[in-house]
């Protein structure tokens, strides 16, 4: 029974953490109905950033938060005005730009092999003040960077909620994801609504970055792990929704944690994709997707 | 007249190629050796090591008279690259065979271009040495002219179980619960299998037996259930970034088992013991060969190997190294250049220490097969050194690091 507890609550850790990750991504999507193919490799990105942050300062790797964050909001701010934008106005007719996920593809490929160029292949950990600690209940032990994962996860999504539910860019936001043009013909900018949102997207995996950096090695295709499960996720959450992310993620979380118990681990990939093919069967738009796409 | 030329070009071109042949025989200038390996590609490196090797004992081996059975006939090496690709490797052993006309073929590292370029040599009956490529089936066809040197494939699962054995028998202990975890990939299963016959045929308790995929993101299920089962002993098989993940959530969920064997690469990974630290404390992982091997001779070659390409001596070097003297061994006591002698030559082969003996074992000797019967694998522990961590050979008994011994079972934490 303890181990059934212990795999239970370090699934919903674990889970919350997965989520976090998958949060960008539905972002991105539900504003831009663009599937982001470089999720992962931005996510490798803040990863880096938030490696050498801790490695070169030593500070804590939460401080990391302060630096990454804004980076990876600029980053994504200017690689969809430079690079993705371009590709929406020259698809402008068309509703769900597919050229514009081939160039998500691109920009996927690109960021890891420069990776491998700069960094080269090797794993590296960073040797943070948090890595490694844990906490002890009744012979359950408890990873403290997944707890305090699990935390950042809930401030995160309440932030975003409250950023998208009552602030004066979340109502921009919404209209421009509801209907582009309309919100274009109510006087919002379009492009600057889409840098921002990446820019947004973007900082999220730099949120995630700070959190996975206290608990896995950084490496050039170390995006590829989270990938996929992203992407998993955020269907299975309702492709666009943030709660459904976070819901997602710790759905996930603990199939894979808890499922272990009772199965070989290759088996619960299986059993992870099974219940997702499961929900997309009864409720096609995900746990909080609309019925309806607008 | 017109018929008679026709007929007499060849015979005079037979009578020709005979004298040369024959005066060839009689006293070679050279003996050609040709060595398949990979000089570029995404082996390269272990290839350059090899090709380094070689020419490190080639040089020993004229320099000092070269072989001297046969009037001093120098050894002369070609070089070749198989880029990794058994096509390639099959092309570049006919062509070493019929257009260099070899007398011997060595390569090729890569298992998979040695199995069908050994067929090549098989078919045409000209010797072919194997330094390294562990594909067990290389010398389970029933060939009659390929040797292997080096350790194969199902021999690493086989002295994990004999180290395990031995350690036991040297500190008294008798620990009867084995766990295995491994990646879910070809190699991972492949250990496991050999795994669970040992510990069968051994009476070991295989209390988990857990494959896991290789692309996992989060291994703490997996410890959980690790942590449950209190096994005794523990066998891993990973690759990098999980060996990294498996050890640091080992520690971290206090899994305390009495010794933890690992079957090299993720565990023999430079950035594996960087990531982990001391969290690799006392871990217990399988090569080749290790540097600091209790040999005679290892530190002179290797300053001699060092002094000439910078770096240290490897497993890779070694066994080409070794399989250089080896030939150079049997074409003394063939005393002749004709395939069927040397092959005779290599199959009574029986060359102790001397300038095979940085090797991790006393001699090489062939079974049947073609296969070096006492090849072994070394086992080294983990230990903290400074601020590094540090692999200190400690089986088999006879090369372990003079002074140290090892600590078995590893102190709970």
């Amino acid at each position: 029974m303890e181990s059934f507890f212990e795999s239970l609550i370090s699934g919903i850790l674990t889970g919350s953490v997965y989520g976090l990750t998958a949060v960008g991504l539905t972002l991105i999507f539900g504003v831009m109905k663009v599937i982001n193919f470089a999720h992962g490799s931005i996510l490798m990105v803040g990863m880096f950033a938030a490696y050498w942050f801790v490695t070169l300062t030593g500070l804590n790797p939460y401080l990391a938060l302060l630096v990454v964050v804004p980076l990876l909001y600029v980053f994504g701010y200017y690689l969809q005005s430079l690079v993705i934008q371009p590709i929406f106005v020259a698809e402008k007719d068309v509703r769900e730009p597919i050229t514009v996920i081939i160039v998500t593809t691109g920009i996927w490929y690109m960021l890891d092999n420069l990776a491998l160029l700069v960094f080269g292949a090797e794993y590296r950990n960073a040797h943070t003040a948090i890595t490694g600690k844990i906490f002890e209940i009744s012979d359950m032990y408890f990873q403290w960077p997944k707890v305090i994962g699990a935390g950042i996860t809930i401030l995160c999504g309440l932030y975003l909620y409250w950023l998208l539910k009552h602030s004066r860019l979340g109502k921009a936001i919404r209209a421009t994801s509801l209907d582009r043009e309309a919100a274009m013909l109510m006087g919002i900018k379009q492009t600057k609504i889409y840098n921002i949102v990446f820019g947004l997207g973007c900082a999220c995996c730099g949120v995630a970055a700070c959190v996975l950096v206290t608990l896995y090695s950084v490496y050039p295709t170390v995006g590829v792990a989270f990938d996929i499960k992203s992407f998993v996720i955020v269907v299975l959450g309702g492709l666009g929704s943030i709660p459904g992310a976070i819901l997602g993620g710790v759905i996930i979380g603990i199939i894979e944690t808890v499922g272990a118990q009772f199965m070989a681990a290759t088996w619960t990939e299986l059993l992870m994709y099974a219940v997702f093919l499961f929900v997309l069967i009864v409720k096609p738009s995900g746990l909080f997707g609309h019925k309806l796409d607008f | 007249m017109k018929g008679l030329g026709k007929l007499l070009v060849p015979v005079l071109a037979l009578a020709i190629t005979s004298v040369f042949a024959g005066g060839v025989q009689a006293a070679p200038a050279t003996i050609k050796i040709g060595n398949i390996i990979p000089l570029s590609g995404p082996s390269a490196s272990v290839g350059i090591q090899g090709k380094q090797a070689r020419e490190l004992a080639v040089e020993a081996i004229n320099n000092s008279g070269g072989i001297k059975s046969l009037g001093g006939a120098k050894l002369e090496m070609f070089y070749t690259d198989s880029k990794s690709d058994p096509t390639t490797g099959v092309t570049e052993a006919e062509r070493m065979i019929n257009t260099e006309k070899v007398n011997l073929l060595t390569g090729c590292w890569n298992s998979a271009v040695t199995y069908p370029a050994t067929q090549v040599a098989e078919r045409y009956g000209v010797p072919f040495v194997v330094p390294v490529s562990v594909r067990d089936t290389i010398t389970e066809r029933g060939f009659k002219n390929v040797f292997r040197l080096a350790a194969k494939d199902s021999w690493w699962t086989r002295d994990q179980f004999q180290f395990l054995k031995d350690m036991q028998k040297e500190f008294g202990t008798n620990f009867k619960k084995v766990a295995f975890v491994y990646e879910n990939g070809d190699w991972g299963t492949g250990f496991a299998a050999g795994w669970r016959k040992l510990a069968e045929a051994a009476g070991y308790d295989i209390v988990l037996d857990e494959p896991y995929p290789s692309t996992v993101s989060d291994l703490t299920p997996v410890v959980i259930k690790l942590k449950r089962a209190k096994p005794d002993v523990v066998f891993l098989t990973s690759n990098a970034a999980d060996a990294i993940l498996l050890t640091n959530t080992m520690a971290e969920l206090k899994v305390n088992p009495k010794a933890i064997i690992t079957s090299g690469g993720g565990h023999a990974d430079p950035s594996f013991m960087k990531a982990v630290g001391k969290n690799a404390e006392y871990l217990f992982d399988i090569v080749e060969w290790e540097a600091d091997l209790n040999r005679p001779g290892l530190k002179e070659t290797n300053a001699k190997y060092k002094q000439k390409y910078g770096t240290n001596l490897t497993g890779e070097a070694v066994d080409a190294y070794a399989a250089t003297w080896l030939i150079k061994d049997a074409l003394e006591r063939a005393a002749s250049t004709d395939p069927a002698k040397i092959r005779t030559a290599l199959a009574s082969t029986k060359m102790c220490g001397g300038d095979v003996g940085l090797l991790a074992y006393d001699c090489i000797e062939f079974d049947q097969s073609g296969q070096n019967k006492n090849a072994n694998l070394v086992i080294v522990q983990l230990r903290q050194n400074g601020n590094g961590m540090d692999r200190i050979t400690v089986w088999p008994k006879s090369v372990r690091r003079a002074g140290y011994t090892p600590v078995f079972p590893q102190p709970a934490q």
